[in-house]
């Protein structure tokens, strides 16, 4: 039997919370690159892992040509398979890599909600998220997750590598080091990545086992006759909601009567007669987002005054960590995405959203 | 307790009767199950057909517009401690118990009982919900209270002393040698009879 | 000049945090079939998902509004949108939908998100190979 120590109304909040839909987050913010205080280069670079980057210009047919040549040059990445996670601490790659800075690392095809992950962050910290069983096998210091500390059946260990106490043939590393080879052999695919390096700095772990280079798929797919809302005074959610709409191809021209779907264009509307969408996807990295972002205000330059550049970035759902290194859980959705509004006039609109089991956006 | 206490070292006088023990009489957390009565007149057309009903007839028309209105959730919802705790069929007042937790839900299926099927005959007829209480108690205290407002509500409207002496003298007789239940019997049938005149 | 001066004034910092606001939620379903040349158009799957409220919920359920912004008639896979408050009632009974036409089915829930930009970039979908 449950004992309840929250009271009645701590009860009641249970019952609700019960038979109710997750908590979602969403930050709007408005803004100008004009403005020196503006963040919008930080919470770039704060996302570590993006997934997906899905850019919309409205009127353009094709994209022009700097623009192309820059999406064709994003960071390479690698697919290690079967990675014994104690390579990450072999010193020779700690020392090539790790310290230099700027190595993604992330287990993939890995569950947050019922594998262990692993993520390695450009600044040297390795974190480990584990179920109970392998947490307490590793025998190294960890805490219990934020989002499941009531029922306390998933840890995270993070490490800062970079540290002195981590250095190769301290104490810490080489309990680290036997509880990943001995006790808890944990193995899994990789993706990595280093960003100036390239995968120079990789090749030695990466010889010595299966690996594959890949490059970040782009699509185009050009729009012609888009119903859009008016950006700037829309509702947010109901302009996210478009833009997915866009994204996935959903036809909008419903009624609002109709059986199937009542999805309509939010008024006041007009229609953009062409529109372009490329989206890349990949293990992709906040540098190169931060060159698009550039590229894309340079193109809205030279672009009509009433033109706009949205772009979109997801970020990894089973990734251990979100926004800053903070922890990130999947409950339903795990999802953690930005969407940039860029208007000729360099302001901007910044949307984070966050799902259920994520902190508050930077 | 743990610390090697034993029985025989208490001084001879003291009698063991500390709170620990008569907790543990009270048991684990016995919480009384919680309900909700639901009040409900019968509106019937024809006022004799009401004695026709019985509390089975009743229970199944719930159930059943329980069942079209709120699907397999609601009949199911509907089979915990449901139960009709006392029909009076010469009145047509009807005691429903809920589970307090589904209530609402339940409740918001009563308007949808058109008619009743008992014993072969299909009455027509709406339940009016009049009061939700906690106990039978509460919802007893207020059909006594209600049903007394209607009676002051109605002698005004006798038309002459003789009828409002019949209306009294019926009361008074019943309470004195049939009970508590027969006193709406009379006078919602004294009701019935202002209606009729007026 | 006069431009920079009215960039200054249209650039003041507004940050708005909204907490559970999102009035629809969306899922992607995957109805897997048992006989799987079965043809299923959109309409006949919006009636079939209505008809299971209809028996878990009655006419209350029935009554509940969703829309099927996309379907794909190849793979049975479906974005729905529903209002946040009846999330719960439509998964459920799209999980205790079990026959279509007297064959065994499931739904497959492959995705529930308050936002409908995170069902297009969902990076469970990455395949590299």
């Amino acid at each position: 039997m449950k004992v309840w120590t929250g009271g009645k109304q701590g009860k009641q909040r249970w019952r609700r919370r019960s038979n109710t839909t997750p908590r979602s987050l969403l930050v709007c913010e408005r803004s100008s690159f004009c403005d020196e205080n503006n963040r919008v280069s930080s919470q770039v670079e704060q996302l570590h892992f993006n997934y997906k980057v899905s850019v919309l210009l409205s009127d353009c047919s094709s994209a022009p040509s700097h623009l192309e040549s820059l999406l064709t040059s994003f960071s390479h990445f690698y697919l290690v398979r079967n990675l014994p996670l104690h390579e990450l601490l072999d010193k020779q790659f700690l020392e090539t890599a790790v310290y230099q800075g700027n190595v993604y690392g992330l287990s993939y095809r890995t569950r947050l909600d019922e594998d262990n992950c692993v993520a390695l962050m450009p600044n040297g910290h390795l974190v480990l998220s584990l179920d109970k069983d392998s947490f307490q096998v590793l025998g190294f210091e960890g805490k219990t997750s934020t989002f499941n500390y009531k029922t306390k059946n998933r840890y995270v260990v993070t490490v800062d590598l970079t540290d002195g106490s981590m250095a190769p043939g301290r104490q810490a590393y080489l309990r680290l080091l036997t509880g990943l080879t001995s006790r808890l052999p944990l193995q899994m695919d990789f993706l990595l990545s280093h960003h100036p390096g390239g995968g120079a700095s990789l090749q030695a772990l990466l010889s010595r086992y299966i690996w594959s280079e890949h490059k970040p798929e782009v699509g185009t797919c050009s729009l012609t006759h888009l119903p859009c809302p008016d950006l700037q005074s829309c509702d947010p959610h109901g302009l996210l909601e478009w833009l997915g709409a866009v994204d996935a191809n959903i036809s909008r021209d419903n009624s609002s009567s109709s059986f199937l779907s009542s999805l309509v264009c939010p008024e006041p509307k007009r229609t953009v007669s062409r529109a372009l969408r490329i989206s890349i996807c990949g293990l992709l990295l906040p540098h190169d987002v931060q060159r698009l972002i550039q590229e894309l205000r340079c193109y809205l330059g030279q672009c009509q005054p009433e033109s706009w550049v949205s772009l979109t970035v997801h970020g990894f759902v089973d990734s251990p960590v979100s926004w800053g290194g903070k922890e990130h859980g999947v409950l339903r959705g795990g999802e953690n995405f930005y969407t940039l509004f860029i208007f000729h006039d360099h302001t901007y609109h910044l949307h984070l959203a966050a799902g259920a089991q994520d902190t508050c956006p930077p | 307790m743990s610390s090697g206490w034993r029985w025989r070292d208490l001084p001879s006088g003291v009698k063991f009767c500390g709170r620990k023990f008569s907790r543990k009489k009270s048991g684990t957390a016995m919480v009384r199950v919680k309900a909700r009565y639901l009040l409900c007149e019968l509106n019937v057309s024809d006022r004799t057909q009401l004695l026709l009903l019985d509390d089975r007839a009743v229970l199944a028309a719930v159930k059943t517009a329980v069942a079209r209105i709120h699907g397999d959730y609601g009949a199911a919802l509907c089979s915990m401690r449901f139960s009709i705790k006392y029909l009076n069929a010469h009145t047509g007042i009807v005691f429903l118990r809920f589970l307090r937790r589904a209530y609402k839900l339940l409740w918001s299926a009563l308007p949808f009982i058109t008619s009743i099927d008992a014993r072969g005959h299909k009455i027509p007829c709406f339940l009016n919900c009049l009061h939700v209480g906690g106990t039978i108690r509460t919802c007893q205290k207020f059909l006594v209270r209600y049903n007394t407002q209607q009676l002051h509500r109605m002698l005004p409207k006798c038309r002459n002393e003789e009828e409002k002496q019949e209306v009294r003298k019926a009361i008074l007789n019943c309470s004195l040698t049939k009970g508590n239940n027969e006193e709406f019997h009379i006078e919602s049938e004294s009701e019935e009879d202002e209606e009729a005149q007026s | 000049m006069r431009r920079d001066e009215e960039k200054g004034e249209a650039a003041v910092f507004q940050r708005v945090v909204l907490k559970n606001a999102s009035p629809y939620h969306y899922m992607k379903v995957c109805l897997v079939l048992e006989d799987e040349s079965t043809k299923l158009s959109a309409v006949e799957l919006k009636q079939f998902i209505i008809t299971g409220l209809k028996t878990l919920y009655g006419e209350v359920g029935a009554a509940l509004n969703f829309d099927l912004l996309k379907y794909d008639e190849d793979t049975f896979t479906a974005v729905l949108r529903v209002y946040s408050k009846w999330l719960v009632k439509l998964w459920s009974s799209l999980t205790l939908n079990g026959f279509y036409q007297n064959q065994a089915c499931a739904f497959r829930v492959l995705q529930v998100s308050p936002f409908l930009l995170a069902l297009s970039g969902n990076s469970r979908e990455l395949q590299l190979d």
